[in-house]
């Protein structure tokens, strides 16, 4: 018992060092792997609050980009209008659609704090569990995709951008229709990769990557960005296609949060695949 | 009073600047700036090793409530502080630190300064970009981080000594 106390008297130092590093260490991973709870992170009330403050001041730095974008997407929106089509034939009129069911619904945004240089990059969204926000919802940008909703609280909530290492998000070349995840190779904030598309496919370049809609998470078709270089993946049959992302994320400022409606639709029915299967 | 108001203004000048001014720059290459680490130097030489440790965890810990880094800045704060007395004895001059000093580079000279602080910042620096790529294969790309950044991080922490820090009168 004496041995016992001398010992802890003598590393007592080392002792309290290794316990502060066990603190913030599994603190570090176990909220890399998935989120258990809301306590370390700026979607906390007040770090939320200051940080918003922040924001509030430099906002302005990039207000002429961000209304241009704004505009030019009011623009194409507006081309879709109604009012702007001429009516071609007189005997069809639109009185009530019941062919078309909303399925995506989108809360407006903006991102209070970010970084893009880490390994991995998470976002600050300005709007949590009162706007309706909850976990795995898809965060987008009138030019590209950005994330998935990490964590939330009251007020505020956190994304897990696609400048993460495993952001897998399900995508979709066009036009020729295939099908692979996406990577982010952790250094290139302009550049991805898309992983699972075979070597005996030829793709072409600048085409178009967007978003399948596969997981329910993204509507299909949101662009992510332009196929840039395909590199030979060591070992494997597949193509490591690096695209160029369509977003700039380095000024980057309002988002669309995705609220799918049928989502427990699809979750209820995929949970129907067999577990072993999934393997 | 101005034994306690002088390391508060220090603390929370410091984070300030690290949360809302050096978080915000992204220069580009993996640059991170980093000027809370000097917080951690510039604590007394009479204070105790466990003293240390808590302030940086406590540090570290502010840091990453602001970064969404999730206890990354704490280990690496922690890190810095456990290496800090070692440093600091090593570079001890012959007849021991005068305690009315302060360790920054205005009371114990650029060289001085220089050996430890350049060296803290390197510690840290190395444990923060290791840790966060955690791969083997990514290690050149983390020491070129380290060095690019640490030696950015030294000169914005050398400025800002200059600038705000007074020299303190020796009795």
């Amino acid at each position: 018992m004496r041995n016992l106390i001398a010992f802890f008297q003598r590393f007592r130092i080392f002792l309290y060092f290794s316990l502060l590093q066990v603190i913030s260490l599994s603190l570090y991973f176990s909220y890399i792997a998935y989120p258990k709870g809301q306590f370390l992170t700026s979607s906390w009330a007040v770090t939320g609050t200051l940080l918003s403050w922040q924001n509030n001041f430099t906002k302005f730095i990039h207000l002429d980009e961000t209304n241009e974008a704004l505009q030019q997407e009011n623009v194409r929106l507006r081309k879709l209008q109604l009012i702007n089509f001429m009516r071609v034939s007189t005997d069809l009129i639109k009185i009530k659609d019941t062919v078309y069911r909303q399925q995506y619904e989108y809360i407006p945004g903006s991102i209070i704090n970010s970084s893009i240089t880490r390994k991995n990059n998470y976002f600050t969204l300005n709007i949590g569990t009162t706007q309706g926000l909850e976990v795995g919802m898809g965060v987008f940008s009138d030019k590209g995709i950005v994330g998935v909703i990490h964590m939330t609280s009251k007020n505020f909530s956190l994304v897990k951008t696609i400048l993460t290492e495993n952001s897998n998000v399900d995508v979709l070349i066009q036009p020729s229709g295939l099908t692979g995840y996406l990577k982010w190779n952790g250094k290139d904030p302009m550049r991805g990769s898309v992983l699972g598309i075979s070597q005996d496919i030829k793709l072409v370049k600048n085409s178009t990557v967007v978003t399948r809609g596969g997981s329910g998470i993204f509507p299909r078709g949101i662009p992510i960005g332009k196929v840039e270089k395909l590199l030979p993946v060591e070992g494997k049959p597949v193509w490591d296609v690096i695209i160029k992302f369509s977003e700039d994320y380095r000024s980057l400022q309002h988002v669309y949060v995705v609220k799918n409606l049928l989502m427990d639709e699809q979750k209820k029915l995929e949970n129907g695949i067999p577990k072993e299967v999934k393997k | 009073m101005e034994i306690i108001v002088k390391p508060l203004i220090q603390f929370f000048g410091l984070l300030l600047l690290q949360v809302f001014i050096l978080n915000a720059i992204e220069p580009g290459m993996g640059i991170y700036l980093m000027a809370y680490p000097l917080l951690i130097a510039i604590l007394p030489f009479n204070y105790k090793v466990v003293t240390v440790l808590s302030i940086s965890f406590l540090i570290g810990f502010m840091v990453d409530l602001f970064s969404n880094t999730f206890g990354l800045h704490a280990s690496a704060a922690v890190t810095m502080g456990m290496a800090r007395p070692l440093l600091y004895k090593y570079f001890a001059p012959r007849d021991g630190y005068d305690v009315l000093r302060q360790p920054n580079v205005l009371d114990m000279g650029l060289r001085w300064h220089l050996l430890t602080f350049g060296s803290l910042l390197f510690i840290h620096h190395i444990w923060f970009f290791l840790l966060e790529s955690f791969r083997w294969d990514n290690i050149a790309s983390a020491l070129i981080k380290t060095l690019l950044s640490g030696s950015l991080s030294l000169i914005i922490c050398l400025i800002i000594q200059y600038l705000f820090f007074k020299k303190e009168k020796t009795r």
